[in-house]
């Protein structure tokens, strides 16, 4: 076998690691023995992350630590096939709970630990800017018998003629055409397959993964013509942006094709002629069973109709200028948009300023103000008509999927509209109070959903999580509609999004350590079918230090936010509230009765590893968040669009989200705020603890959840800072409210503050691919109380508002435990 | 008088007046009325055209409820400003403003000049004159492009201010917005629902705005005056562009049919959606739905055969055998949107381009009770359709439509009389009153009929009973007159409502009996409305039943009036204008009227609705079609409608009304086929042949709808539709009895001749045990 030392010449540093691994010399084409996995009992457990305790009272958590890499994955010497970096999988695609896996489910329970992966398949809106290696030649080798794919942690036997599949134990043949290249007609070195170096790669899939040839792209722009929305100007806006938009929309297959309902107490389809580019419109009044005007023409190749809906976008807000129609039937409007696009399926994208309320699914206005902060407010929270939670799992049969842009000025129901995307691998996107007339809004919707458009959306998809036997995937969160145990199906699977698999364990794991492979079957917007495969591989252990020490708090909150989540709908909010309080209790608990020494001796410490400092804060903060906390003041669809987002935001996101960053501005050292030479980053000033402490009355402070951004400001604040950053003589000059902050020509200073602004809003930093451009409000400490009041919520250490403050919290739990 | 002067008579007050009558005297009591055998009955067409200009005043009335208007046969009072209606006998006023009229300034409804006279009332049109063209879209591409062609063509016959709107309808109906100037805007309706009035009307948005769910109110934003209904009908001045374009845009409907179906056409959810549009905004408004049929419907509600082309359209044998899928639904919801259309005062017209029934049998009333056209023709591209349909939009010399519109028509009587119904194209307005008589005749018991569309043609058959029981004498002074007054009011084209008043008066016989009552029968009047009775029965009783009774009032009619010997045929005479009558009858029994099995439903249909809508003289000319015979030397004449008159060296010229037919006589033929008329020293043979055809083009420029055109030579496949109008006298059955010349042609039928159906008629008349 020729060229076998070659095939890791484009790996670095691969010498060294040949003698790190102990390899020697030996031609990696006929694998060792020593390269597979030994069972546990032949060989002394290796060393794992250390367990390290600190006593939360007296080292507190640092709001920086959340930016921490999860504690390392430990692996045998020689788990996998090559000695690759790429060979097990970033935490940016997959994360566990805790980085070493009880070796019985009895291990797990007593741990009180949740195991769960938190997934996230894209870390990108588009393929451009976090590639992944593609296997191109259709030779895909899988487990005949769990149909898992070939990995670097497989094993060969038999001269590299079979493999051994590392999930069930299986021994398959290696396929023909593995050594092949068909192009070239030559034998190629196995050691250069990404699939044997990367644990994350995107496989070009043959024929027998089509049922049929894949879909081209499809939008289906379901737009609100309502009174509401035209005279609040979402029509207008939502055409011009689709308008400016459509030379972002993915279109290299010259394939995708879009079509355009307006919705008001009436359905109006467009047709685009070819030979005239000229739009006609066709009115539907009849609701009770939505059809078609015409037999076909509703959806148009965008490449060949390009100046048709030019057209007919540039003449959409004149034609709707002057209803009078305040009526939407929206549920209608989307079994119409179904009956449009589900022969091909994809997006129906619906923009809508109104609550539906004729035709199917019909809605009413059932918040009730009263019952806002009672024991009865999750009914709010649950759908309200059945329509929807059954029309989502019609469009997953059908591969369309529907995102939700929603506007209402009053109530909306959001909770009922959200399952349509929640179903179906969509998005919930609330604006509320949103009117064009502010620039500002304006200009952040116009961004986003241009973002949103351009997104390399996958179609058709679906997702399955195969592990190791003995391990099993339980419970799975996120907007998808489960369509057997373990298969998640999505008819457009979005890049901004994250999953929780929750896995059980129901063997005992007699191997050092296991592996999960997520595979996600897709059709790119390009019209490819491909599967993008993740593979993570984790020791296993006996030990509970073990498992507290390679906790992962980050990956823990993530999965407590989805379960809160879960909860608050079926239980409520106070169920919901609960749950965190107890499990956090428990968890302290069970750390004390585990992991600590039983007598310490003088005041009773709140002993907890050094791992998992932040997550009381973390579990505070979500039980303080807008999506759960406890108020009588929070409007339902506000309530509910967060739930959204605590179930669909990817870790990185939804960790901001729940506890958001503080950066103090006035006082950044000198090397924040511009660009690091050394990386091209512009460097961040450090985060602080969210405690109003922390803020000067003289200071200058940026709050971000990355929903919202505040820039607070003291209120001593010097003229010469309000001068600097605003261009404004003194703080008395300074309008409060959503703004965007002016360029100050000449001030050094404002550049920073607007460089620490945009960085903050940089998501490609975080490996995360998001639309989402926050609205920044300028606050006053002595200006508009309920502006500061909202900016003040996102202080979580504090006690406000009837709730406890972190100080109180760790009192009480020191309580709980010390008491057990 | 004579009977030539007594028609000439006749003849000039149907100039006059629009009116013939079966008896031009009255008898006075119901004994002898119902001796006549033949009702009482005055076909009337209101609109006939004038010389004499509208008067621009408005009329003098009676007092309510009997509301006459004067007219020649009232007494006036000049000195005491008084007038005494013979209708109700009250004495009226006389207007202020008719102080100063006396012998020598009489108004001119008082002149017997003007026993007919037309008013130009002060009252406008709340809207002008409507056209809602509805357009089937399931047609071939030439068939449509024609049809786009006649519609583009057609906006340019209607008055500039007209509004106009388009529905076009398929698998589903559309109704275009032409208000809407964006782009291209139609309303969809699926099409196989029932939509109810409300519907059609919420879906287009038109119900008023307070009535829509919470109607914002827009600062600053001008509230539209214009109806909601505006957005889809407009001035043909202000929508021409628009509108040309939606029609040139048309495409046939977009729905693919399969190899074994027929395209889904939901005729019924089309025509819907226009009568409820027009309901909303426009009731008791002018207006005309113009349906455009390209086949049947096959969907929805009245659809009258299943997409399936195996399964055929319904015949004459399947209704007889009630072997009918749809016809009875079908013809219910016609039945129901016609009514409904007819009492909003709107017109249905129904234009049928196909080779196949579209189903007019089942849709017939939408047109009979409104008073529109039907128009059947095989294909959008036929002249036949064009110039009938050019002809609808003809103007008089003021250049204002000749049509009316939201008609009404009510007849008043003298005591003496009853109207007991009108059989035309009309429904009831359900009305009582005094001249509303006991027994019914068609559309009865009621004084007062819709009638929406009407014409200058249109004539309606009124009929009348006597109401005095047979008794002692009333006292009477001098000659007693029955008078009729008809009151046609109805919308003109040009923006105003218009009553025509034409009234009529009749001796009426002494109680003992007058022998002028036989001499004042006009025998075409009669066949004409015992035609229309007769045909009236046929379209709810068997076709045996209708015979029979066509056969016994003959029967009884010449058993009264002739002169013979009981139980001897031989001395069987009748008067001169007796004479026709059996004639007449003798034809009617044979006609596509009552003789259903050699067409299709929706031909007999078609044939009974022109029936019912011409006058005595047409009417006549489709129960008895002229034949004129050509030959050299000879001029042109009239000959029996019998088979002895083909003659080899003749040419015929058929008219039925629906058909003219030249026939060429097998040596005629034969020549045309040499052709000698193209050769010298043959021009007279080439004149003999160009003869008929200009006769035929003379016959067929004013007729309506246009006849079909046919020429065809002896032994041709065409000569069968000549032979089956002729009488048989010569049938293989008879063989070469009674002189017939032996060249005749012989025609293969068992229906009994004419000859042999007289003698029957005179044996049965003369034995009096009818
Ligand atoms: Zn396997
Ligand atoms: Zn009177």
């Amino acid at each position: 076998s020729p060229g076998a030392m070659g095939g890791y010449d484009h790996v670095g540093g691969m010498t060294q690691q040949f003698g790190q691994m102990g390899m020697g010399g030996q031609a990696p084409m006929q694998p060792a023995p020593q390269m597979m996995p030994q069972p546990m009992g032949n060989q002394q457990a290796q060393g794992l992350n250390p367990l390290v305790t600190i006593d939360l009272m007296h080292t507190p958590f640092n709001a920086s630590e959340l930016d921490l890499a999860p504690p390392s994955i430990i692996l045998p010497p020689n788990a996998a096939l090559t000695p690759s970096p790429n060979s097990n999988c970033p935490p940016q695609y997959m994360r566990s709970t805790i980085n070493a896996v009880p070796a019985t489910n009895s291990l797990l329970k007593r741990s009180k630990l949740p195991f769960a992966l938190i997934i996230q398949p894209y870390t990108s809106l588009h393929d451009a800017e976090d590639p992944v290696p593609l296997v191109s030649d259709t030779v895909i080798s899988r487990c005949r018998r769990c149909r898992s794919y070939i990995n670097p942690f497989a094993t060969f036997l038999d001269h590299g003629n079979r493999w051994r599949c590392n999930m069930c134990n299986l021994t398959n043949d290696v396929p023909q055409a593995f050594d092949w290249d068909a192009q070239t007609q030559k034998t190629v070195d196995r050691w250069q397959r990404a699939e044997l170096n990367y644990s994350v790669v995107e496989f070009i899939a043959p024929q027998e993964y089509m049922v049929r040839p894949p879909q081209p792209l499809v939008y289906l722009f379901v737009l609100d013509v309502s009174f509401a929305a035209v005279q609040s100007g979402l029509l207008a806006t939502a055409a011009r942006t689709i308008l400016e938009s459509l030379d972002r929309i993915p279109n290299a297959d010259k394939r995708t094709r879009l079509g355009f309902l307006c919705v008001d107490t009436s359905l109006h389809y467009f047709s685009i002629s070819r030979e005239t580019n000229e739009p006609s419109m066709m009115v539907v009044s009849d609701l009770e069973e939505p059809f078609l005007p015409i037999p076909g023409d509703l959806l148009v190749p965008l490449a060949d109709c390009r100046e048709g809906i030019e057209n007919l976008l540039g003449k959409m807000q004149d034609m709707f200028q002057n209803t009078q129609n305040n009526g939407s039937c929206m549920g209608s409007a989307l079994q119409a948009g179904h009956k449009i696009i589900s022969a091909i399926g994809g997006k129906m994208v619906v923009l809508t300023a109104s609550i539906p309320n004729v035709g199917a699914g019909k809605l009413e206005m059932r918040e009730d103000k009263k019952i806002l902060g009672t024991s009865k407010e999750n009914t709010l929270l649950q759908t309200a008509n059945s329509f929807y939670k059954s029309f989502a799992v019609e469009c997953s049969k059908n591969q369309v999927s529907v995102d939700m842009f929603l506007f209402a000025n009053g109530y909306q129901d959001v909770a009922s509209l959200s399952n349509l995307p929640r179903y179906t691998g969509g998005q919930t996107w609330h604006y509320p109070g949103w009117n064009a007339s502010r620039s500002e809004d304006a200009i952040k919707f116009a961004r986003e959903f241009s973002d949103h458009l351009s997104a390399e959306i996958a179609l058709e998809a679906v997702m399955r999580v195969r592990a190791t036997t003995g391990l099993r995937m339980q419970t799975f969160y996120g907007n998808f509609f489960n369509r057997s145990s373990d298969l998640c199906a999505f008819p457009a699977f979005p890049r901004d999004q994250g999953y929780v698999v929750e896995v059980a364990i129901d063997e005992t794991l007699g191997n050092k350590f296991v592996c999960m492979q997520t595979a996600v079957l897709h059709t790119t917007c390009n019209g490819e079918r491909r599967i993008r495969v993740m593979t993570l591989a984790l020791p296993t252990t006996q030990n509970i230090a073990d498992l507290y020490a390679s906790a992962d708090q980050v990956a823990i909150t993530t999965y407590y936010a989805h379960k809160a989540v879960e909860k608050s709908l079926s239980g409520g909010l106070e169920a919901a509230r609960e749950a965190l309080q107890s499990k956090i209790q428990e968890l302290l608990i069970t750390y004390k009765k585990e992991c600590t020494a039983s007598h310490m001796g003088g005041s009773s410490p709140l002993s907890f590893a050094a791992n998992l400092r932040g997550l009381v804060v973390l579990f505070l903060a979500l039980m303080k968040h807008v999506g759960l906390r406890k108020s009588s003041q929070i409007p339902t669809d506000l309530r509910s669009a967060a739930l959204a987002l605590l179930s669909t935001l990817p870790a990185p996101l939804l960790m901001q989200y729940i506890y958001p960053r503080l950066y103090s501005l006035h006082d950044m050292p000198d090397n924040c705020g511009v660009i690091d030479p050394a990386t091209g980053e512009i460097t961040m000033p450090p985060p602080m603890n969210l405690s109003s402490e922390r803020l000067h009355p003289y200071g200058l402070y940026l709050i971000d959840d990355g929903q919202t951004q505040f820039l607070w400001i003291g209120a001593q604040a010097v003229p010469q800072l309000i001068e600097d950053v605003f261009g404004l003589p003194d703080i008395n000059h300074l309008k409060v409210g959503k703004t965007s902050l002016p360029a100050i020509e000449g001030s050094e200073f404002n550049e920073k503050v607007r460089n620490v602004i945009a960085k903050s809003r940089d998501h490609k930093s975080k490996k995360v691919g998001t639309i989402t451009v926050p609205h920044l409000y300028i606050v006053r400490q002595d200006g508009e109380p309920s502006l500061r009041l909202w900016a003040m919520t996102m202080l979580i250490e504090d006690r406000a508002d009837g709730s406890v403050g972190l100080t109180q919290f760790l009192g009480s739990l020191r309580e709980k435990v010390g008491s057990s | 008088m004579d009977m030539e002067a007594q028609k000439d008579q006749w003849l000039a007050q149907e100039e006059q007046d629009g009116v013939r009558l079966s008896w031009n005297v009255f008898p006075s009591n119901r004994i002898e009325s119902s001796r006549l055998v033949v009702p009482i009955g005055v076909l009337y067409t209101p609109l006939k055209e004038k010389e004499q200009p509208p008067v621009q005043y408005e009329p003098v009335t009676c007092k309510s409820p009997c509301r006459a208007v004067l007219n020649p046969y009232c007494q006036v009072d000049a000195r005491a400003k008084l007038w005494i209606c013979p209708f109700c006998l009250q004495r009226n006023m006389l207007p202020p403003h008719y102080k100063d009229i006396g012998p020598n300034a009489w108004p001119l409804e008082l002149s017997p000049g003007y026993s007919t006279i037309e008013y130009k009332l002060a009252r406008p049109a709340p809207a002008p004159p409507i056209f809602l063209f509805v357009v089937d879209t399931c047609q071939e591409e030439d068939s449509l492009k024609a049809l786009k062609d006649s519609l583009i063509m057609s906006l340019s016959l209607l008055p500039p201010h007209a509004l106009v709107g388009l529905i076009t309808y398929g698998t589903m109906t559309h109704i275009h917005e032409l208000g809407y100037t964006e782009c291209a805007k139609s309303y969809v309706f699926r099409g196989n629902k029932e939509y109810t009035a409300k519907q059609v009307q919420e879906m287009l948005g038109l119900l008023a705005p307070g009535l829509r769910p919470q109607q914002p109110m827009v600062p600053g934003r001008p509230q539209a005056h214009l109806p909601p209904s505006s957005r889809f009908l407009l001035p043909v001045q202000n929508c021409e562009f628009q509108l040309t374009n939606a029609l040139e845009q048309l495409q046939k409907d977009p729905w693919p049919v399969a190899n074994d179906k027929r395209p889904l056409r939901c005729t019924g959810v089309a025509l819907s959606v226009a009568v409820g549009l027009l309901e909303t905004s426009f009731a008791n408004t002018g207006a005309r739905i113009m349906l455009f049929s390209g086949g049947p419907s096959t969907e929805g509600p009245g659809m009258v055969v299943g997409p399936e082309l195996r399964e055929p359209i319904r015949s004459h044998h399947d209704i007889e055998r009630d072997h009918i899928k749809y016809y009875k639904k079908a013809t219910k919801f016609y039945d129901n949107m016609a009514r409904r259309t007819a009492h909003n005062g709107h017109i249905i017209d129904i234009f049928a381009g196909c080779l196949d029934q579209v189903g007019l049998l089942e849709m017939k009333s939408l047109a009979n009770f409104t008073g529109g056209h039907m128009i059947l023709t095989d294909s959008f591209t036929s002249s036949m359709f064009r110039q009938s349909f050019v002809k609808i939009f003809d103007k008089d010399g003021e250049d204002n439509l000749l049509m009316g519109f939201n008609a009404s028509l009510e007849v008043l009587t003298t005591k003496e009389l009853k109207v007991t119904g009108l059989i035309g194209h009309a429904v009831s307005m359900n009305k009582k009153s005094t001249s509303v008589g006991e027994t019914e005749v068609g559309i009865g018991n009621t004084c007062s009929w819709k009638m929406c569309g009407i014409t200058p043609t249109t004539s309606v058959a009124t009929y009348f009973e006597i109401a005095s029981q047979a008794g002692p004498a009333q006292p009477q002074q001098g000659q007693q007159k029955g008078l009729i007054q008809f009151l046609t009011y109805y919308q003109h084209s040009s923006g105003h409502f218009h009553l025509r008043v034409t009234t009529i008066g009749k001796d009426i016989t002494t109680p003992t009996g007058d022998p002028s009552i036989a001499h004042s029968f006009d025998q075409e009047t009669a066949a004409v409305l015992m035609t229309r009775i007769a045909v009236f029965k046929a379209e709810v009783d068997d076709g045996p039943d209708v015979l029979r009774w066509v056969d016994r009032m003959l029967i009884r009619l010449c058993s009264r009036f002739a002169d013979y010997r009981k139980d001897d045929p031989t001395s069987f005479r009748l008067d001169k204008n007796f004479t026709l009558y059996p004639q007449f009858m003798f034809h009617l029994r044979r006609s596509q009227f009552l003789q259903v099995f050699n067409n299709s439903p929706d031909e007999t249909a078609f044939y009974r609705h022109v029936l019912n809508r011409e006058d005595v003289s047409n009417s006549l000319i489709m129960i008895q079609p002229t034949l004129d015979s050509y030959t050299f030397d000879e001029p042109p004449r009239p000959v029996l409608l019998d088979s002895t008159s083909i003659q080899p060296n003749t040419i015929l010229l058929l008219d039925t009304f629906f058909h003219i037919l030249i026939f060429h006589g097998e040596t005629i033929a034969e020549w045309k086929k040499i052709g000698y008329q193209d050769q010298e020293g043959y021009e007279n043979f080439k004149e003999l042949l160009e003869l008929p055809k200009e006769d035929a083009k003379e016959l067929i420029s004013d007729r309506f709808p246009l006849p079909r055109f046919i020429v065809c030579d002896a032994g041709g496949s065409q000569a069968r539709f000549l032979l089956s109008k002729l009488n048989p006298s010569t049938t293989h059955t008879t063989g070469g009895y009674g002189g017939v010349p032996q060249n005749a042609q012989t025609i293969f039928t068992d229906d009994v001749s004419l000859q042999t159906f007289m003698e029957s008629l005179m044996k049965l008349a003369v034995t009096g045990t009818h």
